[in-house]
């Protein structure tokens, strides 16, 4: 019976995602856009932080590292074809995890956090200053974005905002069902062992660093995706968006939504988007409004729209509460 | 005196004036992460607020010494009251809470001096007592930077009174290492979390109030001045006043010798030696490891 109900809002879901543009225009086609790339991103720190407790202050290094991978693979490589740079995305956040993986996983709590910091701050340096590289604070921005061959006998327009729409919808969608899946699988559930004691999971036979540092790839290479999605869709991608501050924003989403839960980051990131967007139509002092707001929200939901909703739950019935980051 | 040596000597003066401010800010950091366990993200917010309150005091009344002395405590004041009516009752329902409403009054910060001064610089006179250059063994000393580090000289030397020679200081001290004990002896914890944290916030204000003549007051301060204040403590370690304080100084010193030699690298060269730093201390190098 429940599964009968769960598939009719997929199937709702889908038919509801491919009229939208047609429900509602371009413009708020692009929100749309705009929102899953944050979904995607902010969905790829929580599995770090939310579900394994790593604390990543620093993911927009992988971000960055995936839209300049994209948008270079594409600037460079003749005949690449689109899928081609969202895979080179995703091999560019992949890498950069992979690398820092060793180090990072051995530091844990604070220290962890801290270092991401250093190593974002870093990144941007580097992003700022390697120009051939990088475009520093202009970017690398009229790279072509090639039409999408399927099989070599369709080619689908991919500047037409339409198209891409549904181009990124599938592939964020993609995303986001592969670290859903993640989560479910048994390797999910050591994660969620290891944030909540990794002595014990330790004890119980299990690898705690290469466990994390598996978990810390991932993380990295969906947020590599969410990135070079992002600078296919802006056709632009500068040094602003590799900033500590592009890095903070996904964290507060998650919490504001709901840290450990799947859903949380995707109504976090559908909040803030929405509340931006309804302050600068009547305002232009959006950081005032998101201040306030985050504030408000947080007197009476310390931990997050999904905290409040169990929080509630809890009150008529059984329900686990959240976890404490 | 040849001029190489005078500019190894200005160099280090002006590094160590920046070390001091950075010191002043960090310490009201360290102070409320060692007891409150909050990480404090609009901190480097009402240190700008201060600069601005500062501008608006001497903009008001033209006298320096005045703001000097108002401009931080209005800081201050204003920190008890977010301490007050937002972070208390938040008490108890973990980091995350704590992390976003800081946020938010930090953004509200940004938002409101934008709204209130605008974004242009507003520059800020030296006061006419300390203009001009004091000559001491043949080489010349910027006053106001001399004037600059005895004043944070000046407030450490009051803190460290405060905190090792009082009943309060020894209240503040013990709060620091187990603050449930603390409270079970009778001590009125909340009351002392908004002491403390009224006095971290008058410290930043009063960084804040010293360096407005410095460097002109303007919206990107908090940015700058949290990054920096941020490496400090985190290389320092979580709530130790002393290693604050040397680290600041060395911070200070690096920033300034280090735009000298290598203006490329100089940026980098903090965040590099606190990820150095973080690899082989994990804790910073004062710091005590954290209950996991």
């Amino acid at each position: 019976m429940k599964k009968a109900y769960l598939w009719i809002f997929w199937i709702g879901l889908v038919i509801v995602l491919i009229l939208f543009p047609k429900i509602v225009g371009i413009y708020y086609t692009n929100f749309f856009i705009a929102f899953a790339i944050m979904a995607v991103y902010s969905q790829s720190i929580n599995i770090e932080l939310g579900y394994t407790r790593i604390l990543n202050f620093g993911h927009a290094m992988f971000f960055g590292m995936g839209g300049y991978s994209a948008a270079q693979a594409l600037s460079l490589i003749p005949g690449m074809p689109i899928w081609g740079a969202v895979l080179c995305g995703l091999l560019g956040g992949l890498v950069l995890a992979a690398l820092l993986a060793p180090l990072v996983v051995r530091v844990s709590g604070m220290a962890c956090a801290m270092l991401h910091v250093a190593f974002n701050a870093l990144f941007f340096m580097l992003a700022m200053k390697v120009r051939p590289l990088t475009g520093g604070e202009d970017g690398i921005s009229g790279f072509p974005i090639p039409p999408l061959n399927i099989a070599g006998l369709i080619s689908i327009d991919m500047k037409d905002p339409v198209n891409f729409y549904y181009f990124a919808t599938a592939v964020l969608g993609l995303s986001l069902w592969l670290m859903w899946y993640f989560t479910k699988t048994p390797f999910g559930q050591v994660m969620i062992a290891i944030r909540d004691n990794p002595k014990r999971v330790n004890y119980l036979g299990f690898k705690v660093p290469e466990s994390k540092a598996l978990v810390y790839i991932v993380g990295g290479a969906f947020a590599g995706v969410s990135g070079s999605v992002y600078a296919l869709f802006q056709n632009l991608f500068s040094s602003d968006a590799t900033s500590g501050l592009n890095s903070f924003q996904p964290i507060l989403m998650t919490m504001i939504g709901g840290i450990g839960t799947f859903i949380g980051p995707i109504i976090g990131s559908a909040f803030f988007s929405i509340v931006e967007e309804v302050a600068r139509h009547y305002t232009d002092r959006v950081e005032l409004v998101m201040g306030v707001t985050l504030i408000i929200v947080i007197l009476f939901a310390p931990m997050g729209f999904m905290g409040f909703y169990r929080k509630l739950k809890a009150k008529w019935g059984k329900a686990p509460s959240l976890p404490k980051i | 005196m040849d001029p190489v040596t005078a500019m190894y000597v200005s160099q280090g003066i002006h590094g160590l004036a920046y070390g001091m401010i950075l010191f002043l800010v960090a310490s009201g950091v360290s102070l409320i992460i060692g007891m409150m366990h909050i990480f404090n993200m609009a901190h480097a917010g009402f240190f700008m607020l201060s600069a601005y309150f500062t501008y608006q005091a001497v903009a008001w009344t033209g006298n320096f010494w005045l703001a000097l002395l108002l401009a931080p405590v209005a800081t201050g004041i204003c920190g008890m009251l977010m301490e007050r009516f937002l972070l208390r009752p938040l008490r108890g329902s973990g980091v995350i809470g704590d992390l976003i409403l800081t946020v938010g009054v930090g953004l509200c910060i940004d938002a409101a001096v934008k709204m209130i001064w605008g974004t242009a610089n507003k520059p800020l006179d030296v006061p006419k007592a300390l203009q001009g250059l004091v000559h001491i063994a043949g080489l010349e000393y910027p006053a106001y930077r001399l004037f600059v580090i005895g004043l944070a000289v000046l407030v450490l030397v009051i803190m460290a009174v405060l905190l090792y020679k009082t009943r309060i200081g020894k209240i503040v001290r013990a709060a620091v290492s187990d603050n449930d004990m603390v409270n079970a002896l009778g001590i009125n914890i909340p009351l002392l979390f908004t002491f403390v944290f009224g006095v971290g916030i008058w410290l930043a204000g009063v960084a804040g109030a010293a360096i407005a003549p410095i460097l002109s007051v303007y919206p990107g301060l908090a940015l700058q001045m949290g990054m920096d204040a941020f490496i400090v403590v985190a290389v320092a370690g979580f709530g130790s006043l002393k290693g604050a304080f040397l680290v600041s100084i060395l911070f200070g010193l690096m920033n300034s010798y280090g735009v000298q030699f290598i203006s490329q690298l100089a940026p980098l060269s903090m965040f590099l030696f606190m990820a150095v730093v973080m690899i082989f201390f994990p804790h910073g190098f004062f710091g005590e490891s954290e209950e996991e």
